[in-house]
């Protein structure tokens, strides 16, 4: 087995989702968390100039859903067979796509373009996206066939992050992404994780 | 094993559609190039995946998202690496292309304020786009030197992203990859790839 070294900042931001595969898979990896004061020093020894990172075994992996298929091959949640793969592979991409619009209004530094940016994504675009989403999750609860996958592990990533930025639960409603999610937690790596992780 | 009968559904651009157009010429495999006309897109839209374009029919199952599409063409026709980490060296390209892409997109598409807009490219074509050329051009080189390509020892989905990214930015600047001996060296390397030759010349000729 390969040696794993993922750096990322402390909070789960682009890694939260990577340490969750980890978690699913029981795979050993070293979980390095920097803080922000590390970053200048670091930034330029990294391939992008970014983080998160992956080493493995001598070479360096960016991108943080070129890092997320990785460890989900090694974890058996990538797809069985080729198309399931790219349909996987599909559904992350889109689900990535809500992450950069949350991303757009938490960035935004004026606070009233900030709170209209929320309002929009809360009534407009989320609503359409979950609703999207609802329709392409199976009603045993997953994205791909009828095991779990690494994109039924990116929508709770998402979840988690809608659970922070607004009151309630984000999938009242969506039957099936409640079922996704609720069979993401029981994977017992990933269960363990959590409580690890959410004790803190 | 009978070849799958390949469909590839856009608009009539080269855009997000190109890499895995590029992929299949590469390979020699005939696909259906399917290209509506913008006023047609509302006919399309609800029978796609996720409602958007571009979109890989495979023997009738659809593939949407343009890295998945292409990515899925590269494995079937032996051009994704060898090793998980090998695809995983061009997935990481094939990521910072399309984030740059996506940047030219939201100053050009998203941005209606014109002075924002100006500065927005600016900051594109003096800052980031320079910068990110550099860590390719890096990667390159560690690569076997850089006289190959972006994963492995053959042509990826790495190359047909660079290759579209290439197509757009140049146009802007036909000088972008000066500072860049082995990106430069790399385009050309992929202009004259067998299958890939042959697709450039014979492809619609469109602004995107």
């Amino acid at each position: 087995m390969p040696t794993y070294k993922l750096t990322y900042f402390k909070h789960w931001g682009r890694a939260g989702f990577l340490r969750l595969l980890f978690a699913a898979g029981g795979i050993e990896y070293e979980d390095v968390r920097i803080e922000r004061e590390m970053w200048p020093e670091l930034k330029p020894k990294t391939p992008m100039g970014q983080i998160p990172t992956l080493e493995v075994d001598g070479t360096t992996i960016c991108q943080s859903k070129a890092i997320g298929r990785l460890i989900a091959k090694e974890a058996g949640l990538a797809g069985r067979t080729p198309l399931e793969e790219a349909q996987a592979d599909m559904i992350v991409d889109g689900l990535t796509d809500i992450e950069l619009k949350l991303a757009d209004f938490f960035v935004e530094k004026d606070e009233t373009i900030k709170q209209e940016k929320k309002k929009k994504f809360a009534e407009e675009t989320l609503p359409v996206s979950l609703g999207m989403f609802e329709k392409l999750a199976s009603s045993g609860g997953h994205f791909v066939g009828d095991a779990l996958t690494w994109a039924d592990v990116e929508l709770f990533s998402v979840v988690y992050f809608l659970k922070h930025e607004f009151p309630g639960d984000p999938l009242k409603g969506y039957v099936n992404l409640t079922k996704v999610t609720d069979n993401v937690m029981s994977n017992p790596g990933i269960a363990q994780w959590m409580e690890k992780e959410t004790a803190k | 094993e009978k070849m799958p009968a390949y469909k590839v559904y856009y608009f009539n651009a080269r855009g997000r559609a190109e890499p895995t157009r590029l992929l299949l010429a590469a390979a020699g495999v005939p696909f259906e190039d399917v290209r509506f006309e913008v006023e047609k897109w509302p006919e399309y839209k609800p029978k796609m995946p996720m409602g958007q374009a571009p979109v890989l029919e495979v023997d009738g199952t659809m593939i949407c998202q343009s890295a998945a599409m292409a990515r899925f063409v590269a494995r079937e026709t032996g051009r994704a690496g060898k090793t998980n980490l090998e695809l995983a060296k061009a997935d990481m390209i094939v990521d910072g292309v399309a984030d740059l892409m996506n940047a030219m997109a939201n100053y050009h598409y998203y941005e209606p304020d014109e002075a924002r807009k100006a500065e927005k490219k600016k900051t594109f074509f003096e800052t980031t786009l320079p910068q990110f050329l550099g860590h390719f051009e890096k990667l390159l080189v560690a690569n076997n030197g850089g006289d190959g390509f972006f994963a492995g020892d053959g042509l990826t989905h790495a190359e047909t992203f660079f290759l579209c990214l290439y197509e757009s930015i140049s146009k802007e600047n036909p000088n972008v990859l000066n500072a860049f001996p082995k990106l430069t060296a790399l385009v050309e390397r992929i202009r004259t790839y067998p299958g890939i030759k042959e697709w450039l010349a014979k492809r619609p000729q469109t602004e995107f």
